[in-house]
C-alpha cells in the first residue's frame, strides 16, 4: 500500500524535474545561440568605434587581457568605372578579420574562401562587380587593386548600418598607400576584440572612460531591444509553463507525503516499541525520501535532456542545426529544484514521524502530535517562493503568480466552504443521497481535493488562455504594415521635402524625429562614472552614448509610468523606465549631456514604458522640442517607414535625391521576432503537456490519500446491498460534484487572472472567453469523474469480506 | 492451496438462531462470509434465501442482501463522517424506501439512541456504536442476520447489554440469526450450536 504513495512521490519529482530540465536546457541553448548570433553580427564580442585611429594602448591592453584583436577602418570613396563616378563604402580589414561569424568570398575560379583580402587585393559586392564587367583591376585612389573575388557574406554588415553604397573590402595595409584618408576624412576606425566573457567585461570597463566624445562601444548585450523583448517574452512564457507543472507536482508531493506518513505510522510505532530513537526513525524514512529525490531527479534530468532535443526537432530542423549542443548549466538548477520541492512539500509531513507514540501499537487511533498547519503551509510557501523567483527571475511575474496562487486558494476555500454549508443544511433535513453525503461528511478532505485539483485546472485554463488569446493578441500587435525600414541621417533642411515624397507615394511612416548622439555627463550635478555602478547593465548604460530623440508627441506605443508628459514649450527629458531604474534616475533629476562638444541640460519630467517590439522609432531618452530649440546642438532626423512589395524603387529615389540619407532594412529583424513568437508559442504548447500530467498526478495523489477508507466504504455499501450502479453513481456524484465546482471556479479565476496578466504584463486587453467556461465546466467533472470511475471499478469486483477484514 | 473449510454441510431454517463456535483460526468468520455471500467459495455451493449464491455475480449477491440480510461486525464498521442517523438510513435509502429518515429515527429510538441521532461514530462509545450497527442491521427488517463476534470489542457489562438487545430484536422480528462467537454463554442463547475445529464441523 505504501508503494502507491511512493510511486506518486517519485512520479511527481520526475515530472517536475523533467519539465524544468527540458525548459532549462532548451532556453540555455537558445540563449547561447543568440549570444553567438549577436557576436557574429558584430564579427566580434565587443567593438570600439570612433572617428580617430585606434590608439596602440588599447590594442596592447586588449592583448594583455588575452583577447584576440582585429582593426578595421571604413570610409566612403568614389570609383571611376566605365567613365562614371561610383560611390562605394570601403572597409579595410586585417588578416584576423572576422573574429566571430563568417566571411564568405567567391573566388574568380568558382571556389569559396573565408579569407579576408591580402595586401594588393580587393573583394567587391555584386553591384561593383557588375560595374567592373570584365575588368580585373579595381582603381582605388592611387592604387590599382587586383580583384580577388566577390563578397558573398559579410558578418558585421549591420554594424555600419544599411549602406546605399556597395561594399569594397580591402586590406588595412593598403589604406595609407591609397592616399584616400586625410585628416578631414569621414572615416570610422574600429577595434574588434573577442575572448572570455570576464576579460571582455574588464576591457569594456577600462575602455569606457577612454572613448572620445564621438566614440561608441558595441557589445553582444547591446543587441536590438526589439529582439531582446521578443526573446524575453518567449522565455517568460516557457518559465511560466514549466513553473505551473512544477507547482502542481509540489501539491502532488504534499498529498503523497501525507499518505506515505499515514501508512508508515503503524510500522514506525512498532519500531519505536522495539527501541528505535526518534532520530533513527526519521533517518530511516528520510533516507527513502532522499533516495527517491535523487533517483527521480537524475532520471528527470536525462528525460529533460531527451525531451528538449525532441522539442528542438519538433520546432524545426533548421533551428536544431543553429543551436549549440546542450550545456551542463541547467543540470544543478533542475536537481536543486527537486531538492527544494521535496524539502518544502514532503519533509514537513515526514517530520511528524519522529513523534509517533509507541502506544499506537495498542491503540491505532493515536497519531503523532501534528506539525502545525502553519509550519506545513510555511514550508510549502518558502519552497514555492524560492522556486518561483529562481525560475522566472522576474519579480513582477513572480508577484503576479503568487497573488494568483493565493487568490486560487482563498477563492476555492471560501466558495467550497459555502457550498458545503448549503449541502449541510439539506443534510439536516435528511435529503442527501449517498454521493452528496460523501461530499459533506469530510469537508476538510473535500476542500483539499477541491483546492488541489482546482488549482491544477485553473493553471491549465490560464495557460490555455495565455497560450491562445494572449499570444494571438500579441501577434496581432505586430500588424502587417509594421515599419520595415528606418531612415536615418536626414538633414533638417531635407526633412520637408522627404516628408512630401513619402506623402506623395502614400508610404506609411512614423513621422520624422530630430535626433543626436550624446554622452550622459551628470545626473543632478553628480558626475556619471561607470565605476560607481555595481550592476553590469548600469555600467554599460553609464558608459554608452545615447541616441537622444526630440519631439512633443508621445508615441502611441509609449506609456507614461511616472511624472507627466511635457506641455509645448516646456523643456524636459523623458527616460525609459528600465534605464532610469538602472542608473537611479528619478523625476526631477537634472540630466547633463555632452553633444558634439556642447552641453545640453534639462529636468526629467517623466518615465516611460516602451514597447520595443512595435518597430516604431523609439528612444531610451527623449527630450522636448523646446529643449532642442533652446540649444545649439547639431542634429539630424530619423523615421521609420513601411515599404510594401514593389515599392523598393523608393529606396533608389531616396538614394538619388537624398544621398546622405541611409535606409536600414529591418525586415529580416521583424521576421526574426515573428519567428521567435511563433516558435515560442509552440514550445509553450509542448511544456503545457507537463502541466496536464501534473494536474492528473494531483488528483491521483488525492485519491491515494483516501484509498483505504474508500475501499472499506465501498465494501460496506456492497455488504448492505448497494448495487454497482449505486456505488459508482455515489462516487461519480461525489467526485463530479467536486469537479463541477472546481471547473466553475477555475474558469472564473483563469478568466480574471488572464485579463489581469494581459493588461499588467503584456499590455493587451482581453475579453471574456466562452470556450474557457465551457472547457472548465466539462473538464472538471469529466476528469475527476473519470478518475473516480477508474479507481472505483476494481473495488467493485472484489468480494466485500476481503476488504472488511 | 490452503483449505480453510472442509466438508461443511449445514442449513439454517427460517427464524432459527445458529451459533458457530470455535477457536481463533478455526474458519468460523470465513464460513459466515460465505453464507452471507460476502466471499466466494473455491468449491462447494451456498444457498441464501432460496438462491444459489454461486450462480450470482457480485451485483446479484448485493441485490439479494439489500434490505433482506443484516450484519453486525465485531469492529462495528460504521461509516466515518456520517452521523448515527445517516449510518442507519443509508441501507433504507439504497433500497429506495419512502420514509427512510423516519424509519431510521424509529430504529435508533428502539435501540435507545434517540438522543444521539446526529453524533458521529467517533463521538460515541463502543457500546453505542454497536447499538447503531444493530439498528442499521434491523433496518430492512432482515430475514437473516449475520453477526460476527458482536460483543468481542466490548467490556463484559456492555457486552451483555448488546447481547440482550440483539436477541430481543431478533425475537421481535423473527429473524434467522447466524452468530459467530468463541464465547460459550452467547452460543448457548441460540437454538443450535455448530462447532468448528480447523475448518471441520465437529459437533
Amino acid at each position: 500500500m505504501k508503494t502507491g504513495s511512493l510511486r506518486i512521490l517519485f512520479a511527481a519529482v520526475l515530472l517536475a524535474v523533467t519539465a524544468l530540465a527540458a525548459v532549462g536546457f532548451f532556453a540555455d541553448r537558445v540563449e547561447r545561440a543568440l549570444q553567438g548570433e549577436r557576436a557574429a553580427a558584430l564579427a566580434a564580442d565587443l567593438v570600439a568605434e570612433q572617428g580617430e585611429p585606434i590608439p596602440q594602448a588599447w590594442i596592447a591592453r586588449a592583448q594583455s587581457l588575452g583577447l584576440a584583436t582585429s582593426r578595421q577602418v571604413t570610409f566612403p570613396s568614389v570609383l571611376f568605372l566605365q567613365g562614371q563616378p561610383r560611390l562605394v563604402q570601403v572597409k579595410a580589414v586585417d588578416a584576423s578579420y572576422p573574429l566571430r561569424g563568417r566571411l564568405r568570398v567567391g573566388r574568380p575560379d568558382g571556389s569559396e574562401s573565408g579569407e579576408p583580402p591580402r595586401p594588393g587585393e580587393a573583394v567587391v559586392e555584386a553591384r561593383i562587380a557588375r560595374w567592373l564587367g570584365e575588368q580585373t583591376e579595381v582603381p582605388l585612389g592611387r592604387l590599382k587593386l587586383r580583384l580577388a573575388g566577390r563578397l558573398l557574406e559579410e558578418p558585421d554588415v549591420g554594424a555600419s548600418l544599411f549602406r546605399l553604397a556597395p561594399r569594397l573590402l580591402i586590406n588595412r595595409a593598403d589604406v595609407d598607400a591609397s592616399g584616400l584618408l586625410g585628416p578631414a576624412s569621414r572615416a570610422h576606425f574600429r577595434l574588434l576584440v573577442a575572448g572570455e566573457a570576464r576579460q571582455i567585461a574588464s576591457f569594456r570597463q577600462w575602455l569606457g572612460s577612454r572613448l572620445n566624445a564621438d566614440g561608441r562601444l558595441l557589445g553582444v548585450e547591446d543587441g536590438r531591444p526589439e529582439l531582446n523583448t521578443a526573446i524575453e517574452r518567449a522565455r517568460r512564457f516557457l518559465g511560466l509553463a514549466a513553473l505551473c507543472a512544477s507547482l502542481l507536482a509540489g501539491v502532488a508531493i504534499l498529498l503523497a507525503a501525507r499518505d506515505y506518513l499515514a501508512r508508515s505510522l503503524d510500522e514506525a510505532a512498532i519500531l519505536r516499541t522495539l527501541g528505535m530513537t526518534s532520530r533513527q526513525l526519521l533517518w530511516r524514512y528520510l533516507r527513502r525520501l532522499i533516495g527517491i529525490g535523487l533517483a527521480a531527479g537524475l532520471l528527470g534530468c536525462v528525460a529533460g535532456l531527451v525531451l528538449q532535443q525532441a522539442l528542438v526537432h519538433w520546432l524545426g530542423g533548421e533551428m536544431g542545426q543553429a543551436l549549440p549542443p546542450p550545456g551542463w548549466a541547467p543540470l544543478p538548477v533542475a536537481l536543486g529544484h527537486a531538492a527544494v520541492l521535496l524539502l518544502g512539500f514532503a519533509l514537513p509531513s515526514l517530520w511528524q514521524i519522529r513523534r509517533v507514540p509507541p502506544l499506537r501499537v495498542l491503540r491505532r487511533d493515536l497519531d503523532p502530535p501534528g506539525v502545525s498547519q502553519l509550519a506545513l503551509g510555511g514550508a510549502a510557501l518558502v519552497a514555492y517562493l524560492l522556486l518561483i523567483f529562481w525560475q522566472v527571475n522576474d519579480s513582477k511575474l513572480a508577484f503576479g503568480m503568487t497573488l494568483g496562487v493565493a487568490g486560487v486558494l482563498v477563492v476555492f476555500g471560501v466558495a467550497g466552504w459555502g457550498c458545503l454549508w448549503l449541502l449541510g443544511r439539506r443534510r439536516r433535513a435528511g435529503r442527501l443521497g449517498a454521493g452528496l453525503l460523501g461530499l459533506v461528511r469530510q469537508p476538510g478532505l473535500v476542500l483539499m481535493q477541491l483546492a488541489g485539483f482546482g488549482m491544477g485546472l485553473s493553471l491549465l485554463l490560464l495557460l490555455a488562455l495565455v497560450r491562445g488569446d494572449l499570444l494571438d493578441a500579441w501577434q496581432r500587435s505586430l500588424p502587417p504594415d509594421t515599419p520595415n525600414h528606418f531612415l536615418i541621417n536626414i538633414q533638417p533642411d531635407e526633412a520637408g521635402e522627404l516628408a512630401r515624397l513619402l506623402d506623395e507615394r502614400q508610404i506609411p511612416s512614423s513621422g520624422l524625429y530630430p535626433t543626436t548622439r550624446g554622452r550622459l555627463l551628470a545626473i543632478s550635478g553628480m558626475r556619471v562614472d561607470p565605476a560607481d555602478y555595481s550592476d553590469m547593465r548600469a555600467r554599460r548604460l553609464a558608459s554608452r552614448e545615447y541616441s537622444l530623440g526630440f519631439g512633443d508627441r508621445l508615441q502611441g506605443d509609449n506609456r507614461i509610468v511616472a511624472g507627466h508628459w511635457w506641455q509645448p514649450g516646456e523643456a524636459g527629458f523623458s527616460v525609459e523606465e528600465g534605464v532610469a531604474k538602472a542608473l537611479g534616475i528619478i523625476i526631477g533629476d537634472e540630466l547633463l549631456f555632452e553633444v558634439a562638444g556642447q552641453r545640453l541640460q534639462g529636468p526629467v519630467t517623466s518615465l516611460r514604458e516602451v514597447a520595443w517590439d512595435s518597430f516604431n522609432v523609439n528612444f531610451f531618452i527623449q527630450g522636448s522640442q523646446a529643449l532642442l530649440d533652446r540649444s545649439e546642438v547639431p542634429y539630424t532626423l530619423l523615421g521609420s517607414i513601411y515599404l510594401g512589395p514593389g515599392q523598393d524603387e523608393v529606396l533608389a529615389i531616396l538614394a538619388e535625391r537624398f544621398p546622405a540619407v541611409s535606409a536600414i532594412a529591418i525586415g529580416p529583424l521583424l521576421q526574426k521576432v515573428r519567428d521567435i513568437i511563433g516558435r515560442g508559442t509552440r514550445a509553450v504548447e509542448a511544456v503545457f503537456l507537463f502541466t496536464l500530467g501534473a494536474a492528473l498526478l494531483v488528483s491521483l495523489a488525492a485519491l491515494q490519500l483516501t484509498r483505504a477508507q474508500r475501499e472499506r466504504e465501498v465494501a460496506l455499501m456492497r455488504t448492505l446491498g448497494a448495487s454497482r450502479r449505486q456505488v459508482l453513481s455515489a462516487l461519480l456524484v461525489e467526485f463530479g460534484g467536486i469537479g463541477v465546482l472546481a471547473g466553475l471556479l477555475s474558469a472564473l479565476l483563469a478568466q480574471g487572472l488572464g485579463i489581469w496578466l494581459g493588461q499588467r504584463l503584456f499590455g493587451i486587453v482581453l475579453g471574456p472567453d466562452l470556450w474557457l467556461w465551457l472547457v472548465g465546466l466539462l473538464a472538471g467533472p469529466l476528469l475527476l469523474g473519470g478518475i473516480a470511475w477508474l479507481a472505483g471499478r476494481p473495488l467493485l469486483a472484489m468480494p466485500p469480506l476481503r476488504i472488511l477484514r | 492451496m490452503l483449505h480453510i473449510l472442509r466438508g461443511v454441510d449445514m442449513a439454517v431454517n427460517s427464524g432459527e438462531a445458529v451459533a458457530i463456535l470455535g477457536a481463533s483460526g478455526s474458519g468460523k468468520s470465513t464460513l459466515l462470509g460465505l453464507l452471507a455471500g460476502l466471499d466466494e467459495p473455491s468449491g462447494g455451493a451456498c444457498h441464501l434465501l432460496g438462491q444459489c449464491l454461486n450462480d450470482l455475480d457480485e451485483d446479484g449477491r448485493a441485490r439479494l442482501r439489500l434490505a433482506r440480510v443484516g450484519f453486525v461486525f465485531q469492529s462495528f464498521q460504521l461509516l466515518a463522517g456520517m452521523s448515527a442517523l445517516e449510518n442507519v438510513y443509508l441501507p433504507l435509502q439504497l433500497a429506495g424506501r419512502a420514509d427512510a429518515r423516519g424509519q431510521a429515527i424509529a430504529l435508533l429510538e428502539e435501540v435507545g439512541l434517540g438522543h444521539r441521532l446526529h453524533h458521529q461514530p467517533q463521538q460515541l462509545s463502543g457500546g453505542e456504536q454497536q447499538r447503531v450497527a444493530i439498528a442499521r442491521a434491523f433496518a430492512g427488517p432482515p430475514q437473516v442476520l449475520f453477526a460476527d463476534e458482536p460483543t468481542g470489542n466490548l467490556d463484559q457489562h456492555t457486552g451483555e447489554q448488546i447481547e440482550s438487545l440483539l436477541f430481543d430484536l431478533r425475537d421481535r422480528h423473527a429473524t434467522a440469526l447466524v452468530l459467530v462467537t468463541h464465547e460459550q454463554h452467547l452460543a448457548d442463547r441460540c437454538d443450535r450450536i455448530l462447532r468448528l475445529d480447523q475448518g471441520r464441523v465437529v459437533a
